[in-house]
């Protein structure tokens, strides 16, 4: 048995507005991933183009970074225990130069703009180096003994790889920086999935999963051993593909994919076991989210035997769009009303059930859209239909623009709670 | 008797809310246990700001127990 005085710092927990803003602004890049795909829907017929660079950036960055940088300030408070000092001025910096750093990368790869590029690097650079240094400084004061606090220092660290890797491409695209482009480009996708958003999913979901989803815990050897397995994997994977030794580059590339399926297939076990009679939204987002990640790593390993330009961009859009968007959406309609929620009771005030700060009705529909969004663009990537790309554009822009507008009635509900 | 609240296996905040009614009905001095699935730290800012005493501890069997004594 172990028993521990209160040491940490838990009183300087962020005020409701630290993550929000990232949380309101974020699903605007969706809605704009939408309409770039309305009006460009041939944009899905190659993953090298400007335009698809930018499609994949609004979501990857603008969408599933803001919201993890957003979460971050708040999840190492609730469940680490560790604050950020003045994480209020520190997140409004960070989302500013994040939400400006994105809207000119996209501008910058879409239409080929140099300037752009540089003036990304720039604020993306320097915002992510403050919140590296905010999330180093709350990480470093969490109890080590917890997987989660550990595992979301290996995703910080991940991410700031994978942050390196696309700055370096971004300088050889403007400035034609010296370094080969396909290793490098190789390398910050892998970083990007894996070591970053993979495994801050990972981290989260050790505690998100059991605690929501009313779920056993993960195995124990699981979450004690997977976040380090994969940060080992990843570096040794990335020393074979720079010096170029394909069968090394391969065997680590298939002990990552299995990895990944190991993770997804241990959440999809455990919602077998949910004490929940009736899934209700999350659960279902999760599993959406889960399915399609497996999809989509058997579309990678297809890629890796086949030419056929539809492989590679079916699995992006089914990790990125069928993986990552849908466990983000899923997890926000549990995060956000819970918050408001907290919010209200540390202010005193009697707060409204969580149901009544956003029903699951509503959170459902949007799902649906989402789910319809995501089949329209896999049948839009597997066909090349330029109508089926129209469509899905539509659909994309209507699902952020429903998640935004779900995200604000919970922000009425907790300003109509407030006392006037 | 020192009353406990078993918040083991429910949704949050549904844990939350209980040891919010229960605190209300606790009169100065006398003590409330808590059995968690893990550690409550909003909860302890609330506790800490409203003068409560507290204690918490990790079982062998992962239960988080934490005792709370009223002002």
């Amino acid at each position: 048995m172990s028993a521990h005085a209160n040491a940490l710092s838990y009183d300087a927990a962020p005020a409701f507005s630290t993550p929000l803003r990232f949380f309101l602004t974020a699903p605007l890049f969706g809605v704009a991933a939408g309409l770039l795909l309305l009006i460009a829907p041939e944009l899905l017929a190659s993953r090298w183009t400007p335009g698809a660079l930018a499609l994949t950036h609004l979501i990857a960055v603008g969408f599933v970074l803001s919201i993890m940088v957003g979460a971050l300030f708040q999840i190492m408070p609730v469940v680490a225990g560790a604050a950020v000092p003045r994480s209020g001025p520190l997140a409004a910096l960070i989302h500013a130069g994040l939400t400006a750093g994105v809207a000119s990368l996209c501008i910058g790869l879409g239409v080929g703009a140099p300037d752009f590029l540089v003036a990304a690097a720039a604020l993306l650079g320097i915002s992510f180096a403050l919140f590296l240094c905010a999330a180093a400084w709350g990480l470093w004061r969490a109890p080590i003994a917890q997987a989660t606090p550990r595992d979301l220092r290996l995703a910080v660290a991940g991410l700031g790889v994978a942050l390196m890797l696309g700055l370096t491409l971004a300088m050889v695209l403007a400035r034609g920086l010296p370094v080969p482009l396909v290793t490098v480009l190789k390398l910050h996708i892998g970083w990007a999935w894996l070591g970053g958003v993979g495994m801050m999913l990972a981290a989260t979901s050790w505690v998100v999963v059991p605690m929501f989803q009313i779920t056993p815990n993960y195995p124990a050897r699981l979450t004690r051993s997977w976040a380090l397995a994969t940060f080992a994997m990843l570096a040794l994977w990335s020393g074979a593909v720079a010096a170029e030794w394909s069968g090394a580059a391969l065997l680590f590339g298939a002990l990552l994919v299995a990895l990944a399926v190991v993770f997804a297939a241990a959440t999809l076990r455990l919602q077998q076991h949910s004490r929940r009679s009736n899934p209700d939204s999350t659960t279902r987002a999760f599993q959406l989210g889960m399915t399609s990640l497996l999809a989509g790593v058997a579309c990678t390993v297809a890629a890796h035997y086949s030419e056929h330009e539809a492989w590679p961009i079916l699995a992006g859009i089914l990790v990125l769009h069928g993986g990552f968007v849908s466990v983000i959406q899923g997890m926000l309609y549990k995060i956000v009303p819970f918050l408001a929620w907290l919010h209200l009771t540390q202010e005193g005030i009697r707060a409204p059930n969580v149901k009544k700060l956003l029903p699951d009705t509503p959170a459902r529909r949007q799902l649906l859209v989402h789910a319809a969004a995501l089949a329209a663009l896999v049948a839009a990537a597997a066909s090349g239909s330029a109508d089926l790309g129209r469509l899905a554009g539509v659909l994309v822009g209507l699902e952020f623009g429903w998640l935004l507008a779900n995200l604000v009635r919970v922000v009425r509900a907790y300003r109509g709670a407030l006392p006037a | 008797m020192t009353k406990t609240i078993d918040g083991r296996g429910l949704e949050p905040p549904k844990p939350f809310e209980l040891t919010m009614e229960a605190l209300a009905d606790l009169k100065p001095g006398e003590q409330m246990t808590l059995l968690l699935d893990r550690m409550p730290w909003p909860l302890f800012r609330i506790l800490d700001r409203d003068g409560y005493r507290h204690s918490n501890q990790v079982r062998d069997d992962g239960v988080v127990e934490i005792r709370i004594l009223a002002p």
